[in-house]
């Protein structure tokens, strides 16, 4: 089709393309952490919340959750919520303003394949997550006691729920950004979805199953992800995973990432 | 071998057709402006050659590459560059890290430094982009699209906004990257600037290209009828003169296709009386005229009239 002109770009070996992602993610860092309401907000809530939360706790006990000590429950709950903040709220958020003030548009007029766009902002996302994952379990062990999973089999099941519940969480946002019509409407709507999703998933008070909230929180992703990431800070071992909780995560990250594919758009809606 | 090549293009939103039938080439190392009115299908028809967005018909080579082609889409981005009409640029990072950032998506770019230059950025180059005026973030954006050294620049309306000393800076960028031999494919609704830089206009109105032509014979501009105005001294009146003459408050003006000889009566007539003619002028169309009578309330005739698309006299 292209007679008469030679390809000038040759095709990158695999070890080029894996330089420009990383290339690509240390630049989608820096624009995060030079943000600094935007990483604080992120980041910070997250501990926050447990120092918050674990300090007025005490010593007080959850009955009906094999009667762990509330702050027990706090830690892996609030890991659970620092993956979804960054890779749901935040990631929608900012594909939204990245959207609408064309940034995303000129990205893709450039010659940057959008796998490469695409990996960089998941892997950028996964590393925030992570270092909120990393803050939070110093926290948990060395101000509330709480002992993060050991053994081999547990710290590889919670990287598993995490990675996997990281990318759910992220297609559910970039799904959830398709949906959003104008930067001024992101902060607001992603939050109170998230917000309410979490209330409802019993974040703050675990839900006795059985409960109206408990049946409630069954369709959604979030309970099932806490679940899954408390799962392997309760039970050592081989019974550290929490199989359908995950599959269900994955699930609804799969349907999100069918919607997110199909209405997904690089310019401005409001043009 | 043209570096832009559209025959026959189409493109409708629903029941509008948004580019209807345009056609139009652009030389290697030409400046080329697309004029017209808000909406008139300017911005779309830059979308289909930077392949961005798909086209419903037409012929269409850039650079000798089908834009709607995906295949060799990375390869036609790698040549082109792009300043879209919206600001676009990071606000968080540094004048010179987002030029780095982008200067690596490219196969050959320009150094970092020498863009800074050429943009006039230097004193801000570590400075955040949040904290730059908006007509250095404009040169910023126009620096963005020129950072990967590209064949053909793209600029949709690249001094909407900016100030008279910031446009008159971009020009002057637009001349020198012109003069180093980068084709130049710009949109625009100013005259002045049209005129200014471009070697080819091309005026499209509700989809159609309604006259093309180097803009100083646009429209067919110098030729036909000159316009002679000047003013008189209070209560002298004009002798019989072969034209058709106007008078308001201001000035007396002439209408003539014979305007050497028009003012060689004038002259004599005013010696012979000693009358002082002032703000003495000859002009012809303005590309303004030419613009507004082929966009304005008489584009509709003027299509049913003349072929789209027919090429101006040269």
């Amino acid at each position: 089709m292209s007679a008469g002109s030679e390809p000038i770009v040759a095709p990158r070996s695999a070890l080029g393309e894996l330089r420009l992602v990383l290339r690509q993610v240390g630049y989608e860092q820096l624009t995060f952490w030079l943000n600094p309401v935007g990483a604080i907000f992120t980041v910070g809530f997250s501990v926050l919340f447990v120092v918050m939360l674990g300090a007025s706790a005490g010593s007080s006990r959850v009955s009906y959750l094999h009667n762990v000590k509330l702050v027990q429950y706090y830690v892996p709950g609030f890991i659970a919520y620092g993956v979804m903040s960054a890779a749901f709220n935040n990631l929608a958020i900012s594909v939204v303003i990245r959207r609408e003030s064309g940034l995303l548009k000129r990205l893709r007029l450039s010659p940057l394949p959008t796998w490469t766009l695409l990996s960089s902002i998941l892997l950028s996302t996964l590393l925030i997550a992570f270092a909120q994952v990393v803050l939070l379990l110093a926290v948990g062990r060395w101000a509330f006691g709480v002992h993060p999973p050991a053994g081999a089999s547990g710290i590889a099941a919670l990287i598993v729920v995490l990675v996997l519940g990281g990318l759910s969480f992220a297609a559910l946002g970039i799904a959830m950004s398709t949906l959003i019509p104008n930067q001024q409407a992101a902060g607001p709507l992603t939050s109170t979805v998230f917000f309410v999703l979490l209330f409802l998933s019993g974040l703050w008070f675990p839900l006795k199953s059985g409960s109206t909230l408990a049946k409630i929180s069954t369709f959604f992703p979030i309970r099932h992800f806490i679940t899954a990431v408390f799962r392997t800070f309760s039970h050592p071992g081989a019974s550290a995973w929490a199989g359908s909780d995950l599959l269900i995560v994955v699930i609804w990250g799969a349907v999100a990432a069918a919607v997110a594919l199909r209405r997904f758009q690089w310019a401005p809606l409001r043009t | 071998m043209p570096a832009v090549s559209v025959r026959g293009l189409v493109r409708s939103y629903g029941s509008v057709r948004a580019v209807d039938g345009v056609s139009f080439e652009v030389e290697a190392g030409e400046v080329f402006a697309l004029l017209g009115p808000n909406g008139a299908g300017k911005t779309t028809t830059i979308e289909i050659l930077e392949g961005f967005r798909g086209r419903d018909a037409g012929d269409v080579r850039v650079l000798g590459i089908d834009p709607g082609d995906r295949r060799s889409g990375q390869q036609l981005r790698s040549q082109l560059g792009v300043v879209l009409q919206e600001l676009a640029v990071e606000p968080f990072l540094s004048v010179r890290q987002v030029l780095r950032r982008n200067a690596g998506y490219y196969p050959a770019p320009r150094g970092v430094d020498e863009v800074i230059g050429l943009i006039g950025l230097e004193e801000k180059a570590d400075a955040k982009v949040k904290t730059l005026s908006g007509g250095q973030q404009r040169r910023l954006d126009v620096g963005l699209g020129i950072v990967g050294n590209p064949a053909l620049l793209f600029l949709d309306e690249p001094t909407t906004g900016l100030d008279p000393a910031g446009r008159r800076t971009s020009w002057e960028l637009v001349r020198k990257l012109a003069s180093e031999g980068t084709t130049v494919m710009l949109t625009t609704h100013y005259m002045d600037e049209a005129e200014a830089l471009a070697d080819q206009v091309a005026i499209i109105a509700s989809g159609r290209i309604v006259a093309q032509g180097p803009p100083a014979s646009l429209g067919g501009r110098d030729q036909g009828a000159a316009t002679i105005r000047f003013r008189l001294p209070d209560g002298v009146t004009l002798p019989d003169l072969p034209a058709e003459v106007t008078a308001n408050e201001q000035s007396v003006q002439l209408r003539t296709d014979r305007e050497l000889e028009l003012l060689y009566e004038l002259s004599r007539w005013a010696l012979e009386h000693d009358v002082r003619i002032s703000g003495l002028t000859v002009s012809r169309h303005t590309l303004e005229d030419v613009y507004l009578q082929l966009t304005g309330g008489d584009a509709e005739r003027f299509q049913s009239e003349s072929t789209a698309g027919e090429p101006a006299p040269a």
